[in-house]
């Protein structure tokens, strides 16, 4: 028998409801809030004793004093003396408990006024409702963290139904910044999910934004310190402690474009680095993601679609124009615009195919623009290195690295992106059945205020159908209140690490008793406060250090190597696929080609990938004949006329 | 007759004995335990006139104040009280009254400075007071049956005429009945000698326990002065912490006890025994130095304050929190 933690208790002006009560304990008693509690019923109903399963929300302790000024009074305004009396003043500790589960569920009664018993794990997994989905041979558990009372250590499993969908899906977390608490819990549960996800659900992987820092840029690189508690964690939870073992990272170049824009560039962890260039066709699809509303205007859009249907990836052929077209890179494109333009200017023509020319003036300026625009990420010259579309791995982590990158190069990568990924996923395409998709300070991405932008309505897509098709989004930001509420709205799951409390102020966290949100604002690193569909009330939990290297430890063990010069540059890229590339090598083989040749060489090989890396390198770099010594012909020799010549001068 | 939760506990609550009058003599009064007033609430202050009962000194040959040298002693590691309370049920001869009475006692232990009670539990006694012999036959075996004790008042009240007699004699009764349960915890403590006791009240009616040295009863109610006229003055200008001489308060039936007057607090300066309590010791364990030590004893107790009890200048906190416990615990089920 365990021992007795409490009694419930109740007055005609502090009375138990179904859904909450309250119980008083001894000063000494190990509870707190967020303690789950057990409350044993006394009269049988139908045949069974109720048990009621409580979180506690709310603590009160208060004294037989009538006022504080009976004390001051007392002690002649001393405090000293007041704690030097002989007698200890009768004190309470007095608990408010909102009610997790009743068993049976019905009829649902006030709770009774029975033993108060500090919950077990058996008592945890079934206030939680836990039982439900942690069947033996059948779970769909995924361990969050570890539940911690008195000695009670109990694991806390979300329903990877309701995690990962289709019943629910969606993860939000929140929490201030610098505690590593966002990053940390997605590292974690990403490394839960890929050792508890049942096989039966299918393959699953994970695709991160890293928008910030370095902050996922070390995935694969052990941690460099775990504690034996960590170690604990994650033996008690069943996960390994050990780094992701397939991850890829994809970053576009730099404007000036010898190197990748990431902090991942020390030569050790280049191996699975690789470049994210798209070229017309990828971008066009996505213009509207980097032209506003005063941009595309009805007329534009015409046009803009007229390009993408009828001249892009296609021979055009107009008898107006001094040639036929294939349009496959901007460069393509811009030949087109000015081919259109000159023949209406040659005509004195308005319109052209009922497109007028300030139209077609504007919608060439808005393109063109866009490969300036989003240089290292847009290619003029149509080179495309992309995501492994198609054969995403299962368990495997894809970080698209955005964090040093303009603002509408960002935009466009979350657009296109998410949008393959949508798309794949309904096609079953993409080489996985569920694919995580985290993207960090939501706040910015998908504001709660502000232009409707593309990247919003895709993210408010994600989040409102993507369950149906497996595609899940975690999503992670300061303030929660700042973010769309659809979008947080949807997310069946909710982290919140430690909190801002002018954010606990608003009015999104009424619903949490005064307690719970202190709890929050003082959270210590490692601990979260989960909100998930089968937990009636919120239940706090520890969770470990994630196994993988920090990005702040990570840039300090592999500081990002300086941008090269181009021939530097274009060893780093071009060694992993070919040790023996030398600087001399490369220095020979680009020594008569120009700059802009030479990056597209590069990025053609970088994107075949060729067995023979030198020779296809060579090949992309225009031919030049060597110039050759030609020795003067020697001049025949001048014939005198003949003297009888009567036509001679 | 079942109690609705809790079940019958030394005896059968104040709510199941108005049931039980209105079922016998189908007389439903609407009244419930809740809505009586207790006899000792009605009657407060009628109970005993005031009065002058000088006493013999054991210091000197007067009643002079005596300093009380050195500091306050916390010695005491319980304190005892006791609690009645008498309902006038609701029945149609009211001529002749039926009082539901009910009695406890308690010692609470102080250990780290937190009070518990000791030996585990309070004692309850309830019962029915009634002059068996003019109640019909019918309604005392019915009581009996449904539980309840019964004590029988008709000794004390065979001459009474008026029903305020009756009344007298029940309140006695009840009265007898607390000091005889107080008398036998106290008694359980001493024999097994676990120190200092504070009782509340006075300590001649605790029988062998007022013998014992270390059992020190402080009354709070001065109703009797032990002090003629001019020495009641020395009593009211007493400073706090000094105490009167000690006198002797003998009685037929009780133990004789060493008294004396000690001043707790400044008065209120309308009632002149404000701020005083009487000191009793067993008689055979008095010396001037020991009535010195259990006043410094007594003067430890004044913190912390027992407000917000009305009668914070002279109560101490032990015996508040004994009262509060017995209130809890004594009538919680009518």
């Amino acid at each position: 028998m365990a021992d007795i933690l409490g009694r419930v208790v109740a007055t005609e002006h502090r009375p138990n409801t179904p859904h909450e009560f309250h119980f008083w304990t001894a000063l000494d008693a190990p509870v707190g809030i967020g303690t789950i509690v057990r409350v044993e019923g006394t009269d049988a109903i139908a045949g069974h004793v109720p048990q009621v399963h409580g979180v506690v929300v709310e603590g009160f302790s208060y004294s037989d004093l009538a006022t504080p000024l009976h004390d001051v009074l007392g002690a002649d305004g001393l405090p000293g003396r007041a704690g030097a009396s002989p007698t200890r003043r009768t004190e309470i500790r007095l608990y408010k408990a909102a009610v997790l589960r009743h068993v049976p569920d019905e009829p649902l009664q006030p709770v009774a006024l029975g033993n108060v018993f500090l919950a077990t794990e058996a008592d945890v997994e079934v206030a939680l409702r836990m039982d439900a989905y942690l069947r033996p041979g059948a779970s769909t558990g995924i361990p969050i963290g570890l539940y911690r009372a008195g000695a009670t250590a109990s694991p806390i499993h979300l329903d990877a139904d309701f995690l990962m969908g289709p019943e629910a899906a969606h993860l939000n977390i929140t929490g201030v910044s610098g505690l590593a608490t966002k990053t940390s819990a997605v590292e974690w549960l990403l490394a839960s999910i890929f050792a508890h996800f049942p096989q039966a659900k299918g393959r699953v992987a994970a695709l991160c934004f890293n928008v910030k820092g370095p902050d996922l840029c070390f995935l694969d690189q052990p941690a460099s310190r775990l504690d034996a508690a960590d170690l604990e964690l994650y033996a008690k939870l069943g996960v390994p402690a050990e780094p992701f073992a397939h991850v890829e990272y994809f970053a576009p170049y730099t404007a000036r474009g010898y190197a990748l824009s990431t902090l991942r560039s020390h030569e050790a962890l280049v191996h699975n680095v690789r470049p994210l260039t798209w070229g017309l066709r990828e971008v066009l699809q996505y213009a509207e993601v980097l032209l506003n509303k005063d941009d595309v205007d009805a007329k534009a859009d015409a046009l803009i679609d007229f390009i993408r249907e009828r001249v892009v990836d296609q021979d055009f052929r107009d008898e107006r124009l001094g040639t036929q077209h294939r349009v496959m890179s901007f460069t393509d494109l811009e030949r087109w615009f000015s081919d259109v333009l000159r023949s209406m200017e040659e005509r004195n023509q308005e319109v052209w195919r009922t497109h007028h020319i300030a139209t077609i003036r504007k919608v060439r300026n808005r393109l063109t623009n866009i490969s300036t625009r989003c240089r290292g990420l847009v290619t003029d010259d149509g080179t495309v290195s992309d995501l492994p579309w198609g054969a995403f791995a299962d368990r495997g982590v894809y970080v698209v690295d955005v964090a040093n990158v303009e603002e509408d190069a960002q935009d466009l990568i979350f657009a296109r992106v998410v949008t393959q990924l949508r798309e794949r996923m309904e096609k079953r395409t993409l080489g996985v059945d569920h694919v995580v998709v985290f993207v960090d300070e939501l706040n910015k991405y998908a504001p709660s205020d502000g232009p409707d932008t593309y990247v919003r309505k895709m993210l408010l897509d994600v989040a409102e159908r993507g369950r149906y098709l497996g595609l899940v989004l975690f999503a992670a930001q300061q303030f929660r209140s700042q973010v769309h509420r659809r979008v947080v709205g949807n997310s069946g799951t909710a982290l919140y690490g430690r909190m801002d409390v002018d954010e606990l102020a608003t009015p999104g966290y009424a619903t949490l008793a005064q307690a719970t949100r202190v709890k929050l604002s003082t959270l210590n690193k490692g601990e979260l406060m989960v909100r998930h569909p089968h937990f009636a009330q919120p239940v706090f939990v520890h969770f470990p250090r994630p196994a993988v290297l920090s990005g702040r430890e990570g840039v300090e063990r592999f500081p990002a190597a300086a941008e090269p010069g181009l021939e530097e540059a274009i060893v780093r890229a071009l060694r992993p696929l070919d040790r023996s590339i030398s600087l001399d090598w490369v220095k020979e083989a680009i020594a008569l080609a120009d700059e802009e040749e030479v990056l597209r060489a590069r990025n053609r090989t970088l994107q075949v990938r060729p067995d023979d890396v030198k020779a296809f390198f060579r090949a992309q770099l225009k031919r030049r004949v060597a110039p050759e010594t030609v020795a003067p012909r020697a001049r025949p020799a001048i014939r005198t006329s003949p003297g009888d010549d009567p036509y001679a001068f | 007759m079942a109690e609705s939760y809790g079940g019958p506990r030394n005896g059968a609550s104040a709510e199941a004995a108005v049931r039980l009058l209105a079922q016998l003599t189908g007389h439903g009064s609407g009244a419930t335990a809740a809505t009586l007033t207790p006899l000792e609430v009605l009657e407060r202050g009628a109970d005993q006139p005031a009065r002058l009962a000088p006493a013999a000194p054991l210091e000197g040959a007067s009643i002079v104040r005596r300093p009380v040298a050195g500091s306050p002693d916390v010695r005491f590691t319980a304190f005892l009280d006791g609690i009645q309370r008498s309902l006038v049920l609701p029945q149609p001869r009211p001529t002749v009254p039926v009082v539901h009475g009910t009695v406890g006692a308690v010692i609470r232990e102080r250990a780290d400075r937190a009070l518990r009670t000791w030996g585990g539990d309070h004692v309850l006694d309830r019962a029915l007071y009634l002059p068996v012999a003019r109640v019909e036959a019918a309604w005392v075996d019915a009581m009996r049956a449904a539980g309840f004790g019964i004590e029988d008042t008709s000794a004390a009240s065979a001459d009474a005429v008026h029903p305020a007699e009756h009344l007298s004699a029940a309140r006695d009764a009840v009265q007898r009945r607390r000091e005889a349960i107080e008398a036998a915890l106290a008694g359980r403590w001493c024999a097994e000698g676990r120190g200092a006791l504070y009782v509340d009240g006075g300590i001649a009616a605790l029988g062998d326990a007022a013998r014992g040295a270390t059992v020190v009863g402080v009354v709070k109610s001065h109703r009797t002065a032990y002090v003629d006229g001019p020495s009641l003055e020395v009593v009211a200008a007493l400073p706090p912490g000094d105490r009167t001489t000690a006198f002797v308060v003998e009685s037929r039936r009780r133990a004789h006890v060493a008294s004396w007057y000690l001043r707790l607090r400044e008065g209120d300066g309308a009632d002149p025994f404000s701020g005083i309590v009487r000191l009793e010791v067993a008689a055979g364990a008095f010396s001037p130095a020991h009535a010195d030590d259990v006043s410094r004893w007594v003067l430890a107790e004044r913190e912390p304050v027992a407000l917000p009890d009305a009668r914070w200048r002279v109560m101490a906190y032990g015996i508040r929190d004994c009262e509060a416990y017995l209130r809890a615990v004594a009538f919680r089920h009518g």
